[in-house]
């Protein structure tokens, strides 16, 4: 099943398929925000696992590729993942 | 035979949080120059030793994790390595996240800089259970790798010797990193294509760039060559059709793909049964219900130690220093000239070292630690969401913070966002937070003539209208707001000397930008007051002063001083008014409003120092200016409200 990350509870994971790019933004910066969460190790087929989301809709925390990286709540709805179920 | 020094320079390049500084520390001590790059608000750090013979030039390259123009740090360093050619990159990583640390590491390595790598915190890694074989890393990547435990010294004399060696022998011959089949038959034609033009970027490198879709190479290939372009953006849907990604996502997943391998093959992991300290530490500061307190204790007590130590050891050094000056009126007879150094430029060192010392030095020190230590980003993690209204993220709360502080290192500060937009807005919420200095104010007119609940009120009203410019500000800036995305890296022991020596060079800058400002204002006002022309310049005030605000027309000359450092504008309206019970002179009303001014008017001296320094004359005059403006708008307005109300 493709749902969004922002939708998965605490300790669920699952693995990244796509990631939307906001279609309004100018190519330069949709970019740059797809670069910097590739960067970050969050590529397609990667497995990801959301530890923790802080309180009033806040970032949550993620567990990808050996290290925790806390992720603005409005980038986890653009990154879509498949969860077996 | 003379023995003539020889030069080598060093750069240290690595993610950040990997123990980078400690290392950088470790080699220079005290040898170190801390500013910004040219024309940047990105921080430079250089150091020099001299180790067999030669002298060695250090640089701490900005903590990244990627080479791509994301951000300016990434440029910075990308150009630093290809146009400076350093001798040797001593690539820092952290042994406990290989697998992220080799993506960077990869990314040196395609741009052809000799390199060593340095496996840190080795310690840190066997703790989580991961042991890694360095001998075949080196292997693997044709790199030297020194294993090196920094905040213990650990490997640090051998990691020099390494990069000594390498540039001696040139010894760096790394291995090419390789994708995949149908991905190098395209890098290799646009190569052939690059090889003819004239860019101080290796070809390959060049090319990799250009599938990656890297704007700033893109331009600077079309200038050479604009059919290259078309070229590549053939070849890279070529790549979008066969995988079904964009080029760019297929060329960062494939370097992941092989940096994961390499990880995979040298390191082994054992499941260890006890969950570490740090851990516990983490998922307690991080926790939905205790976490907020926790914060807000950690904050508080820190907040509140500074002060009581500020305040008393400021008093201390004030009465130290003011016990000279029966001495200096005896040297100097001529009372205009006496009036001139003691009570102008020597009153200004003065007010300099007792902020400086007392507050300013506490704070850094703890901010360092909380730095260090990663309680920081924890922080960022839990505000992330309240500094979402003004459009910021989660980092911002950490300049907020300081600004309670002194606005000036505040100011500095804002270097931690990502972005140049991110930092001005973040540099102009900071100007508005009262500072120590004002809540003296603050807290000495109001909080004692008119009551606690009315000062606290001020701050409410405060915190209401920075929320307000914030958003106006946030709107009305062009570009889109950057989201928090940040490592939360393990929790550590911080590295005392590092901590120290960090203070150390922002006492010294923070000494640079302000001290001289200081002393010259305090001569000029000091001048002004000489010549008789407060009487006339508080006459033109008073449509503002009186008409408009409700003040008395002397109060007009108090926030004129206060243009040097924001307390100066309590103890002036005491020598103007003749008394320091001002409840029986001035109205509530009238403190109120003058402490309300006195909030936002205007960012003292050395703060506007510190954003011409970051952001150059024409914004940190134009923030100047506005919230002069805005200042005398919103206290006419708030005395309105309240005369209407008919409070207090």
């Amino acid at each position: 099943m493709l749902v969004p990350l922002s939708s998965l509870r605490e300790g669920e994971s699952g693995v990244i398929t796509s990631i939307k790019t906001n279609p309004r933004g100018r190519r330069g910066r949709s970019w740059g925000l797809l670069k910097r969460l590739m960067d970050m190790g969050l590529t397609p087929g990667t497995k990801i696992t959301v530890v923790k989301s802080a309180p009033f809709r806040g970032p949550i925390e993620v567990y990808v590729r050996g290290s925790r990286l806390a992720l603005g709540r409005g980038m986890a709805t653009r990154i879509f993942v498949e969860i077996d179920k | 035979m003379k023995k003539e020094k020889k030069k080598l320079r060093i750069a240290l390049a690595g993610n950040a949080n990997v123990g980078k500084s400690v290392i950088f520390n470790q080699l220079t001590g005290l040898h170190q120059h801390i500013g910004n790059w040219p024309g940047k608000t990105v921080e430079k750090a250089e150091g020099t030793l001299h180790f067999k013979g030669y002298e060695i030039d250090v640089i701490d390259l900005p903590g990244i994790y990627s080479l791509s123009t994301f951000s300016l740090e990434e440029i910075i360093s990308r150009e630093y390595i290809a146009f400076e050619k350093p001798d040797v990159v001593i690539n820092v990583i952290d042994a406990s996240i290989l697998e992220r640390n080799l993506f960077f590491t990869l990314q040196l390595i395609e741009l052809e800089t000799p390199i060593i790598i340095a496996l840190n915190q080795i310690d840190m890694a066997q703790k989580k259970g991961i042991k890694i074989d360095h001998e075949k890393l080196s292997e693997i990547l044709g790199v030297q790798v020194i294993p090196t435990i920094a905040i213990r010294g650990y490997g640090i004399y051998d990691l020099l010797t390494a990069a000594v060696k390498a540039v001696e022998e040139k010894a760096s011959n790394p291995n090419k990193v390789r994708y995949g089949k149908e991905i190098e038959e395209r890098i290799e034609k646009i190569t052939s294509l690059v090889e003819g033009i004239n860019l101080p970027y290796p070809a390959r490198w060049i090319a990799i760039k250009l599938l990656e879709g890297d704007r700033k190479i893109q331009e600077e290939v079309s200038k050479a060559d604009p059919k290259i372009l078309s070229f590549v953006q053939e070849m890279a849907r070529e790549i979008e059709k066969i995988h079904g990604h964009s080029c760019s996502t297929v060329i960062t997943s494939e370097r992941y793909e092989v940096a994961g391998r390499i990880a995979r093959e040298v390191q082994k992991i054992q499941r260890i049964s006890k969950i570490p300290m740090s851990q516990k530490l983490h998922d307690l500061t991080t926790s939905k219900i205790l976490g907020y307190p926790i914060m807000l204790c950690v904050v508080l007590s820190i907040f509140y130690g500074i002060f009581t130590f500020g305040d008393y050891t400021s008093t201390y050094i004030g009465d130290f220093l003011y016990s000279f000056e029966p001495f200096f009126d005896q040297v100097i007879s001529n009372h205009v000239l006496k009036e001139l150094i003691w009570n102008g430029a020597i009153e200004g060192a003065i007010a300099g070292i007792t902020i400086a010392l007392p507050y300013i030095v506490p704070f850094y020190l703890m901010l360092y630690i909380l730095e260090d230590s990663g309680y920081l980003s924890r922080i960022a993690f839990l505000m992330d969401v309240v500094m979402h209204k003004i459009g910021l993220h989660g980092k911002a709360f950490i300049p907020v913070m300081l600004a309670y502080g002194c606005n000036v290192p505040a100011c500095l500060g804002c270097k931690i966002m990502e972005t140049e937009r991110e930092r001005l807005l973040a540099a102009f919420v900071v100007t508005l937070i009262p500072c120590a200095a004002t809540t003296v104010v603050v807290l000495g007119l109001v909080g004692k003539f008119v009551g606690i609940e009315w000062a606290f009120m001020l701050y409410i009203i405060d915190l209401a209208i920075i929320f307000m410019l914030g958003r106006i500000a946030f709107k009305s800036l062009p570009g889109e707001p950057t989201e928090l995305l940040m490592e939360m890296h393990e929790y550590r022991m911080p590295h005392l000397r590092t901590v120290v020596s960090q203070t150390w060079f922002r006492l010294e800058e923070f000494i640079k930008i302000a001290f001289p400002l200081m002393i010259l204002s305090s001569i000029i006002i000091k001048a002004i007051e000489i010549l008789g022309l407060f009487e006339p310049l508080s006459m033109l005030l008073s449509p503002v002063t009186v008409g408009w605000l409700g003040l008395r027309r002397e109060m007009g000359i108090a926030l004129i001083f206060g243009i040097l450092r924001k307390e100066l504008t309590l103890i002036m309206l005491a020598t103007i008014l003749g008394t320091t019970n001002f409840g029986a002179v001035l109205t509530s009303l009238q403190m109120l409003v003058f402490s309300l001014i006195t909030m936002l008017y205007i960012p003292c001296i050395a703060t506007i120092a510190a954003c011409v320094k970051e952001f150059g004359w024409k914004k940190a005059i134009f923030i100047t200016i506005f919230e002069v403006l805005f200042a005398i708008f919103a206290g006419g307005v708030i005395l309105r409200i309240f005369m209407y109300l008919g409070l207090p």
